[in-house]
């Protein structure tokens, strides 16, 4: 799971070396969104700080 | 600016990311300091971040590749924060050893801030983007070795993550690689 958004990365450095720049975006976009939802899986501790 | 320009600027700023991500997998198999779930995700926000760079180096540069560096290098700047504020107190603890006096997440952050600010100030550029002739698909030295760097350390990223963390979740504070025998997350 950890590795995915790397995974969707690479896929779309695959597919910007291939010269398709809308798929390019398309796997970056997707590893953007994943990144978001593992980041917010792992925001799991309450900050002790008073903002 | 001349695409020239841009070009060789680009390639340099990816370039740097990739040596960042060099330096994170050092730190890691060299220093035995495993990286924590955020400290991973940070990694992946470089990528995310240095995608725009790949970008403008493949297809010219547009707007929008730096809104990828820019939209990357935000979601990375707010996980280093978050990292940095979970050991903000003092005696809180720490996650990994200081490195010329800051922690990683620290570091990582000006790292996200210098990519905010560097794509910023290209864009204040509007000569890159009006360019006569079609942009050269060719890549010279620099750019292609920043592309293969790159491409190393995301392929490199991939597999570290799988041994580190498995096919699922990463631990909290992981002590050995599980694939070596570790636990999952």
């Amino acid at each position: 799971m950890m590795s995915l958004p790397f995974l969707l990365f690479a896929c779309g450095l695959g597919a910007a070396w291939l010269r398709q720049r809308g798929a390019a975006m398309g796997f970056w976009v997707a590893g953007l969104v994943v990144l978001l939802v593992l980041f917010r899986v792992h925001m799991t501790d309450v900050l002790n700080i008073a903002l | 600016m001349p695409s020239d320009v841009s070009k060789l600027l680009n390639a340099l700023g990816l370039l740097a990311v990739g040596a960042l991500l060099v330096l994170a997998f050092a730190d890691q198999f060299w220093f035995r300091d495993l990286p924590c779930p955020l400290c991973i995700l940070q990694r992946a926000a470089f990528i995310a971040g240095g995608f725009g760079l790949v970008l403008n180096l493949l297809f010219g540069p547009r707007p929008s590749h730096y809104g990828v560096i820019i939209l990357g290098a935000s979601l990375g700047a707010a996980m280093s924060i978050r990292q940095i504020l979970l050991h903000i107190v003092p005696g809180t603890g720490s996650y990994g050893e200081a490195i010329f006096g800051l922690h990683l997440a620290s570091w990582a952050f000006i790292a996200f801030a210098l990519m905010i600010v560097g794509s910023a100030i290209m864009l204040l550029n509007d000569r890159q983007f009006g360019r006569p002739e079609p942009w050269s698909s060719r890549l010279s030295v620099l750019p292609l070795t920043a592309l293969v760097v790159f491409a190393a350390v995301v392929a490199g990223n991939i597999v570290s993550t799988l041994l580190l963390c498995g096919i699922w979740f990463c631990p909290d504070n992981p002590t050995q690689h599980f694939l070596f025998g570790g636990t999952p997350g």
